[in-house]
């Protein structure tokens, strides 16, 4: 079967979606298809540019190409799903967040100015024809599927993607916390450094760069956590092993997150996570007291889960097997299966 | 953004100034909104969107009209065809030239023609006798900046009528079920229909296939619960069909705890109509809010209520029959009738949450009052980038870059 995975691009910038939507393609060509991945440029600011932006898939003809017909198109996220297919299925990573769960709050891009509200609608609107318009309808989380049912009414069938493929092993349960993401405010790692402010015993190792370094520098400097907060940048594959192999637990947190890797990556090191009860769909992946711990979303309370999992070392192991079973029923196989079904 | 709401409610008596009443408090939790009646029928100078409840009752709608007229703005068109609504504003204030216009605008000359004919009582009032023929709907379309419309129907109608301004199509909402009893009420099975009592409500097709049922099933019962219509004679029709007291339960109008109630004792709802007007029934949403199967006239709105809630009845040559055979097999399977419960149930949760429609509504009127703006933007911006590669108007690849924007409804 001849598949495109259709994607945008911001270009310069790599994160989470794009490596899921090159990971589908090469997923597919080893399940046997020819795939390609297909990708535009994605801008949007200012104003209604994010619509003509997005209006740019519409005009993409992907019903074949040089010659030949193609079978079928994967979507993954906003705009890419606007494309125009007899045969569309989308997998979908996630709406245009600011135009729903991130309108009016410190992460929204809306103003209350009337052109901009009816900005949003008119996304709101968009979504609703191009989703509606796929014969399949996949969400990479439940929490995802149920956004989308909430905001628009559409069914998705949940589909996790599996973690990305890395040697992981477990080599030690060193005395620091891990944090594996990209430093923007939504991720809220800032929590993590206010935690280790409180327990002056806790050391945390921040890998990923992003918009939000430098203030998240700053914490630190000014918590006195020189030492015992060590910021790793942009890590290769190499070192994030290593990482996960002897960190004591993994930290992941965003708010109300909808999907992501870190906590899978984490667990087939045999690692425990540490999350919030008001991060998302990670609260699903975690199992509280099972596969790591659910904290409310305070230092204190943080501080207070990494002391514990450092002072119940055998229950911090025993959570990480926990975690391995759950992260290896998920798989390429199953995924290729759906979307294709 | 406030917003002028412009609509009857209680204790006017329709189902109109019912939908305000539970729609209003929902929708003032989100945005401002101003509720005007007639006597300040302009409402105040700092409103930023007017939303108009139009129906076809001159009484209850007539001064919302009289206000649109001045100041334009979204309409929700609760029913298409405005006939009686258009006959009250002109005829009712003794404007035959009124009445010939809408007559002549909708109809042509043999439309005008017709008007002469009811306005010279050489025929009956159209609006009693064929409203449907003539909606006379297109001076309220025509003064709409923007429509809000519970069905496909009525959408597809005024497409067809030429409105071309934006469309929202947004269900009904359903009331909270209220903590009432059912009504002690025997039948087995108990079949309920609610409303006026009268040919359009499909009374004496029901009294027929009911009689029949009866004749096989001694311990049904059917509950009329509405007034009769005048000249709509029951009795007569009940004594023919040879339907006693013991099959027949009555009420006229009750109040709204005695209604659910009543629904909440019945094991089907029947819900007929022809021909219809374009109106959505909230009698139906309360039916469906308790899990009640309905059997329906298969035209307009409820035409477009899912298979698994509603048995669809065709108005046809076979209606009677056809309506024998949905009451028959209701009556039989009680599993049917659970799975069309279940159904009913997950449909008013799904579709109808009153908190969804609120919400349906501000993206609307967020639409409409920055809309407009948004698609001179978006289209501004793809003109632009094709007059710089040199597509022109008119041309093949400008109608491609149009019919594109169409189909996701951008730059409208």
């Amino acid at each position: 079967m001849r598949i495109a995975v259709c994607s945008p691009q911001v270009p310069f910038e790599r994160g989470g979606a794009e490596l899921l939507a090159e990971r589908l393609t090469f997923e597919l060509k080893a399940h046997g298809h020819d795939a390609d991945l297909v990708t535009i440029p994605f801008k949007w600011y200012p104003g209604s540019r994010i619509l003509s932006q997005a209006f740019l898939w519409r005009l993409v003809d992907l019903e074949e190409a040089d010659g030949r017909p193609v079978d079928l198109v994967i979507a993954t996220k906003f705009p890419s799903y606007v494309i125009r297919h007899p045969n569309k299925v989308v997998w979908l990573v996630h709406q245009f967040r600011q135009a729903y769960e991130l309108d009016r709050t410190d992460l929204g891009q809306f103003s209350d100015e009337p052109t901009d509200r009816a900005l949003r609608r008119s996304v709101h609107s968009l979504d609703r024809i191009a989703l509606g318009e796929a014969r399949k309808l996949f969400a990479i989380s439940g929490n995802v599927a149920d956004r989308l049912e909430r905001t628009l009414g559409l069914q998705a069938e949940p589909l996790l993607p599996p973690p990305q493929e890395l040697p992981y092993r477990t080599d030690s349960y060193d005395d620091f916390v891990l944090s594996v993401n990209r430093l923007d405010r939504a991720k809220r790692i800032d929590l993590l450094l206010e935690a280790a402010a409180l327990d002056p015993s806790l050391r945390v190792v921040i890998a990923g760069d992003g918009p939000d370094r430098e203030r998240l520098e700053s914490i630190a400097r000014e918590r006195g956590l020189d030492g015992r907060a060590t910021f790793a940048g942009r890590v290769g594959d190499a070192e994030l092993t290593e990482l996960y192999a002897t960190c004591l637990a993994v930290y992941y947190a965003p708010v109300d997150e909808d999907y992501g890797m870190v906590p899978y990556e984490a667990y087939r090191a045999e690692k425990p996570v540490v999350t919030t009860a008001d991060a998302g769909w990670v609260t699903v992946a975690v199992e509280d007291g099972r596969t790591g711990l659910v904290t409310e979303p305070r230092a204190a309370a943080i501080a207070e889960a990494c002391g514990w999992l450092r002072e119940h070392l055998d229950e911090a192991k025993a959570y990480g097997r926990a975690g391995r079973e759950v992260s290896e029923r998920i798989t390429w196989g199953h995924v290729v299966e759906r979307l294709l079904s | 953004m406030r917003v002028g709401y412009f609509s009857p409610l209680p204790p006017t008596r329709s189902g109109i100034a019912d939908y305000s009443a539970l729609l209003l408090p929902a929708l003032q939790k989100r945005v401002d909104v101003v509720p005007v009646g007639r006597r300040r029928r302009l409402g105040p100078r700092d409103i930023d969107v007017r939303l108009y409840h139009v129906g076809n009752n001159p009484d209850a709608h007539g001064w919302i009209v009289d206000t649109l007229r001045k100041k334009p703005g979204v309409v929700v068109l609760h029913d298409f065809v405005l006939h009686h609504l258009v006959a009250g504003l002109t005829v009712g204030r003794g404007d035959g030239h009124g009445y010939l216009d809408a007559m002549e605008r909708e109809g042509g000359v043999v439309g005008r023609l017709l008007g002469h004919g009811v306005l010279d009582k050489r025929i009956p009032p159209l609006w009693e006798s064929r409203p449907e023929a003539f909606h006379l709907a297109g001076e309220v379309l025509d003064l709409a900046t923007g429509l809000i419309v519970h069905s496909r129907y009525v959408e597809r109608r005024a497409r067809e009528a030429g409105y071309e301004g934006p469309v929202w199509r947004i269900p009904h909402p359903a009331w909270e079920v209220p903590a009432v009893a059912p009504a002690p009420l025997d039948g087995s099975p108990l079949i309920g229909s609610f409303g006026n009592v009268n040919a359009s409500k499909r009374i004496p097709q029901l009294l027929e296939a009911f009689a029949r049922l009866r004749r096989e099933r001694p311990d049904a019962r059917l509950l009329l619960v509405g007034a009769v219509s005048p000249g709509f004679d029951l009795d007569r029709r009940l004594q023919r069909l040879g339907l006693s007291e013991e099959g027949i339960v009555r009420e006229a109008y009750v109040e709204e705890d005695r209604l659910w109630s009543l629904m909440a004792a019945c094991d089907v709802c029947v819900n007929l109509r022809s021909p219809t007007m374009g109106e959505t029934s909230g009698s139906v949403i309360r039916q469906l809010s308790l899990g009640k199967p309905v059997v329906v006239s298969d035209v307009g709105w409820f035409s477009e209520l899912p298979d698994d809630v509603a048995l669809k009845v065709p108005v046809d040559a076979q209606e009677t029959e056809t309506l024998y055979a949905a009451l028959e097999l209701l009556a039989r399977d009680e599993a049917a009738r659970g799975a069309m419960s279940a159904a009913a149930l997950e449909l008013v949760r799904r579709e109808h949450d009153l908190d969804r429609t609120a919400e349906l509504y501000v993206a609307a009127l967020e639409q409409a009052l920055g809309g407009d703006a948004v698609s001179e933007a978006v289209l501004g911006d793809v003109a632009r980038a094709a007059a710089e590669v040199g597509i022109g108007a008119g041309s093949a690849e400008a109608t491609e870059l149009a019919r594109r924007l169409a189909e996701v409804e951008l730059g409208r």
